[in-house]
């Protein structure tokens, strides 16, 4: 039997089923295959239990690729035909028979294609989701890559051009900074995705690569630090290189094979050394686990803990391995071969180890990025993690409804065109409609006496809200006369499955028992009816008429319908709007020019005066109503008696602190707060950045300033520091800046902090005290230079004060992409710090409007983070105290805004990541309590 | 891809006598609206022996066709019993639902037709001069035969044949059996050939 080859597996992330993409009769094949006769033999066995589920033949060519979605809901194919196909199930349920099969291939779930992204001019190898199925990328052989919005298909984000030869095999980062590709012309490139630049060109282990392969298929390791190509040589031997993430370093590969590599492909799973019974628990190091499946017909599985593979497996096909496909429980691995066969290979823990928990897998990522891939591990898990509050789930399904709304054209084209089921049903039911349909149905003829049809829209492309009994072959006469008829055995075509199907693997040492093809022997039109079909008649089903004689001639073109063109308008009107964006922002440019010359002028007048001048500056509890203006110029009303009397600035001059590289101070016994500051751990943008750790009970927070810290200082409230450049920070307990940064006059001699009051001694003797929790902010801010990583792709411009002072600085993405280079801790800390800055500076400004975006902004990202502890004290600050109580100095409002109404425009942001269910449903509790008070 | 599917056909007033139009009730998806008109045929197949025999009982424009689902009726009367060989009247044959596209094949959907008399004396001795008022006419209605072409639905038929030679990497690793494109060849149709999707 010969079979057709199979260019690429992958199974579903629930585990449930698997698709398979290849070649088919006379067009390309995705297959959609059932998992469980694959893994239990008694389920092999069982005729109700369905082994194929779909199949689809849209594609006119070969199919390559097909990958699902991280969430499940879509499956990705990408062929010869150089289209990239998107497939969703459809909505109706159970079974249905496709026109014109046989039943027993009737396909048993319903995929339709959603979307077709046309781009590419040459064929489609790869198509590779991002982590959180934000973008869709394929690699094609007109030696591109696209990008494509995968939440507005068939939105393009950007075209990759750089390799001069076929591009073969695609892999995304799994922290979702980089995608890889390989390519025919001896490079693999590693591209990032916040400017989509290229990072790296590795080009050396290729350069000896002759011949070629069909396909590249690189892979990413789970936990983001190795990257391991396809074919590569090494002494003219076949590798698969190890592409270290730290550098691009290519200094190991993994070598054995005797012909190219076509496939690498990493168990999503981290694993740790099994304990076995009785040995002490020693500490391992967690390793990765990578299949390497080559032309050569076998497959080889590595551990990154050991020097030489887990296990090879010869001769598992009769020709090339073209696709691998783990399981998401990193136990179970498919494998597809150009031979037409798929083998099920079956690990013991025994074998790879115990596999690390989500938990322990996103603290990985925590520490090596310092981001947890919280969200996307939810989203994995939301099948198993309980959602405990109604309200949180509402805001769950808000969500998936959004995503699921903004994606797949089918929402959008039909809507004018098709009128909806309910407007066509008009309480009618379908048979009533059937029923009537002949008298019905507007029939016309055309100029040139022809009749024509309008058919009766029953549907709109997308909606699953028709009865699937209409589209099973009942006819609707209530005669049973041709009910004999029914039950004629059906011709099979069931040569069309090309796939073994027969196997299951207890273990993996009888890896070679699998069948080569369960074709089923096809069942003849046996007559139950008196019909002896005829052979001459037989071909005329097939036969394409050349020419029918008759009414052939020409067809006319309807006016009636006009194609929409909206991709087209959507097109022009976003080169509107951004057209716009730069007017404006080149206005704001220029105002930002005139005010900083403003502020400038103001200020040095104010920083002698500030120099000569004892002041005090400390009122508990004042009231918010206060007007910048009048507390300015309070400072200069209130000369202390304290200290000594106004001096010249150049006279006195107090010793300040010389600049450390790094020291700690322990700041608070009870409870235990460390304080750690590094400075000039990293160049950005032309500043040092300095960073200040925090250690209270355990719990760790950083930020990072522009400048140097000179002198640093805690309570148990609040902390302090002053750096090299006269900025004093104040930070709470928990990491968030509480003001914006404050300009001192001289730099800084002496800081110390009580309670929630921060003094500094400058060296020009000038006594400050600030009570952080009046918000008395007296300098002039200076907005800090950093510089944000949001995730937004579509941030709404905010207008006010703040925008226009910044409007030159904040065109963001420019230095964003110095930015990329830094690791990723640091870009979320700077990301923190800028948030926070923007912040108190909206504060300062009293721009409501600005400190109400940048708050949702701020939360979204530390939900989206996974910052915990800033969210609870954010909380906290917006709720207030539940009960009154005159001691406190909660203010009810911040800049007019009534504080729990930002928390209630908070929530939902938290409801988002179910990570922090408790949190969201502990603050609605208390709003709610508030509310009903 | 295949912007049309046809999802099903159900025969309407099935079995009828031979006189009695055929009604054939058309259900079709689209996936992008459709710049022209669908042609709908319906070609009775006289006689097993030759082509010249078939009729086309009607043809009909149907459009205009947005995305979506759609459904009609086609009815189209029964065939000129003149035009039918009368040792062909009785007995087996087809009759066959096509569909074009820009004057282009790319479905066609065929059933077997039972012809036979109802009353069991002209059963057992058929008149030599067939009866049609007598005969009845019983469509194989579970049991249709589909099969699809691939067009081009961008352009006209000249550029299809051009769309349809592509595919020159993969060839190259295909057994040459697999070549895409191709209709089975005429006659020696394995079971297989009918497309099930």
């Amino acid at each position: 039997m010969l079979c057709k080859p199979i260019f690429s597996v992958d199974i579903h992330p629930d585990g449930t089923k698997f698709a398979t993409g290849g070649q088919g009769e006379d067009s390309g094949k995705v297959m959609i295959w059932n998992m469980a006769p694959v893994l239990r033999e008694e389920d092999e066995k069982n005729e109700n239990i369905p082994k194929m589920l779909c199949q689809m033949d849209n594609h006119l060519a070969c199919v390559n690729c097909v990958r699902w979605s991280n969430n499940g809901l879509y499956l990705a194919s990408g062929g010869d035909d150089k289209l990239v196909m998107v497939w969703r199930r459809a909505a109706f349920i159970g079974p249905s028979t496709v026109f014109g099969s046989s039943s027993k291939l009737a396909n048993v779930e319903q995929w339709r294609c959603v979307t077709i992204l046309r781009n590419h001019t040459g064929d489609v190898m790869d198509v590779a989701w991002s982590p959180h199925d934000v973008w869709l990328a394929s690699c094609s052989v007109d030696n591109t890559i696209v990008i494509w919005n995968a939440r507005k298909f068939p939105e393009m984000v950007t075209t990759l051009r750089g390799h001069t030869g076929l591009v073969k095999g695609l892999t995304w980062d799994p922290v979702g900074k980089y995608i890889a590709s390989q390519a025919d012309d001896h490079s693999l490139k590693v591209w990032r995705t916040v400017d989509w630049q290229m990072e790296a060109n590795i080009t050396k282990p290729f350069s000896e690569c002759g011949g070629t392969t069909h396909v590249l298929r690189l892979s990413w390791s789970p936990d983001g630090q190795y990257l391991v190509s396809a074919h590569a040589m090494n002494n003219s031997g076949p590798t698969a290189q190890i592409v270290e993430r730290d550098g691009w370093k290519t200094n190991m590969d993994f070598v054995g094979h005797r012909k190219a590599v076509t496939v690498v492909k990493f168990n999503p799973k981290i694993f740790k050394k099994k304990q076995k019974n009785g040995s002490s628990p020693k500490p391992s190091c967690p390793y990765c686990c990578c299949a390497v499946g080559s032309k050569d017909r076998s497959l080889s599985v590595w551990l990154t803990s050991l020097k030489r593979p887990l296990v090879v497996i010869h001769d598992l096909f009769d020709k090339s391995i073209m696709d691998i496909s783990w399981t998401l429980t990193g136990l179970g691995m498919l494998v597809c071969s150009m031979d037409g066969t798929v083998a099920y290979l079956d690990f013991s823990l025994d074998e790879l180890g115990d596999p690390l928990n989500e938990e322990e897998k996103n603290s990985i990522h925590q520490n090596i990025y310092g981001k947890s891939l919280a969200i996307t591990s939810t989203e994995a898990q939301l099948s198993t993690t309980i959602i405990e509050n109604p309200e949180v789930l509402k805001y769950q399904q808000e969500r998936q409804n959004s995503a699921q709304a903004n994606s797949g054209p089918g929402g959008a084209a039909p809507e004018s065109s098709a009128p909806k089921l309910n407007s066509v049903m008009n309480g009618e039911s379908l048979e009533d409609i059937r029923k009537n349909l002949l008298k019905k149905q507007v029939e016309t003829r055309t100029a040139d006496g022809r009749r024509r049809i309008t058919p009766l829209c029953i549907a709109q492309l997308d909606t699953g809200d028709f009865s699937p009994a209409l589209f099973n072959s009942v006819p609707i006469l209530p005669s049973g006369s041709s009910m004999s008829s029914q039950l004629t055995p059906q011709l099979s075509s069931d040569s069309i499955v090309y796939m073994a199907l027969g196997f299951l693997i207890p273990a993996f040492t009888c890896l070679s028992h699998y069948l080569r093809s369960s074709v089923k022997s096809s069942l003849l039109l046996t007559s139950a009816s008196k019909i002896e079909p005829m052979k001459a008649l037989d071909s005329r089903f097939t036969e394409r008429s050349k020419a029918t004689p008759g009414v052939t001639a020409a067809i006319s073109s309807t006016a009636g319908l006009t194609p929409l063109d909206r991709p087209k308008d959507g097109v022009t009107a976003q080169k509107e709007a951004k057209t716009k964006e730069e007017t404006s922002s080149d206005s704001e440019d220029k105002m930002a020019a005139i005010n900083k010359n403003l502020t400038f002028g103001k200020r040095k007048p104010e920083l002698l005066l500030d120099g000569g001048e004892v002041v005090e500056k400390r009122k508990k509890g004042r009231p918010r109503k206060d007007k910048m203006a009048a507390s300015m110029a309070q400072p200069f009303t209130q000369p202390s008696k304290v200290v000594a009397p106004p001096a010249p600035v150049a006279v006195l001059k107090l010793p300040t602190p010389s600049t450390q590289k790094a020291f700690s101070l322990q700041v608070s016994m009870e409870p235990s707060v460390f304080l750690e500051v590094e400075n000039e751990v990293s160049m950005v943008a032309g500043s040092k950045l300095s960073q200040l750790r925090c250690s209270r009970d355990g719990r760790d927070w950083n930020t990072l300033l522009p400048s140097s810290v000179v002198v640093a200082a805690g309570s148990s409230d609040i902390l302090a520091v002053a750096c090299e450049d006269r900025m004093l920070s104040v930070f709470s307990s928990c990491g968030r800046r509480l003001l914006p940064a404050i300009q001192l006059g001289t730099p800084a001699s002496a800081l110390h902090c009580s309670a929630h009051y921060v003094m500094v001694l400058t060296a020009g003797a000038t006594l400050s005290v600030w009570s952080v929790f009046s918000y008395m902010v007296r300098n002039t801010t200076e907005c800090a230079d950093f510089r944000s990583c949001l995730p937004s792709h579509d941030t709404p411009a905010s207008s006010g004060p703040l925008a226009v002072m910044q409007g030159r600085n904040l065109n963001a993405g420019r230095l964003a992409s110095r930015l990329s280079s830094t690791p990723h801790h640091m870009q979320q800390s700077m990301t923190l710090a800028f948030l926070e800055n923007q912040l108190a500076s909206a504060l300062t400004l009293q721009s409501a409007q600005e400190y109400r975006y940048w708050l949702l902004i701020y939360a979204r990202f530390l939900v989206n983070e996974g910052s915990e502890y800033r969210l609870r004290e954010l909380c906290k600050e917006l709720l207030g105290p539940v009960h009154k109580s005159a001691a406190t100095s909660w203010e009810p409002t911040t800049l007019g805004l009534r504080k729990r109404e930002l928390l209630r425009e908070v929530l939902p942001v938290i409801g988002e990541n179910l990570r922090f269910q408790r949190l969201f449903t502990e603050y609605q509790d208390q709003l709610e309590l508030l509310r009903n008070k | 891809m295949a912007k049309v599917q046809v999802l099903n056909v159900a025969v309407l007033d099935n079995p009828s006598p031979f006189g009695n139009p055929f009604q054939f009730e058309i259900t079709f998806e689209c996936m992008e609206d459709l710049a022209e008109d669908l042609e709908w045929k319906i070609i009775y197949v006289g006689s097993a022996e030759s082509e010249e025999y078939d009729q086309i009982l009607d043809s009909v424009l149907v459009g205009p066709v947005p995305a979506g689902r759609h459904m009609f009726v086609f009815q189209a009367d029964a065939p000129n019993t003149g035009l039918i060989p009368e040792s062909d009247a009785v007995g087996v044959t087809v009759v066959l639902i096509t569909c074009t596209y820009r004057s282009q094949e790319f479905i066609r959907i065929g059933y077997y037709v039972n012809n036979e008399y109802t009353d069991p004396e002209l059963r057992e001795n058929p008149p030599i001069k067939p009866d049609y008022t007598q005969l009845q006419r019983n469509i194989l209605a579970s049991n249709p035969r589909v099969t699809r072409f691939h067009i081009n639905w961008e352009g006209c038929a000249e550029r299809m044949e051009d769309s349809e030679n592509v595919d020159p990497s993969s060839n190259s690793m295909l057994p040459p059996s697999c070549l895409p494109g191709k209709a089975p060849p005429l006659g020696v149709l394995p079971d297989n050939s009918m497309d099930c999707l």
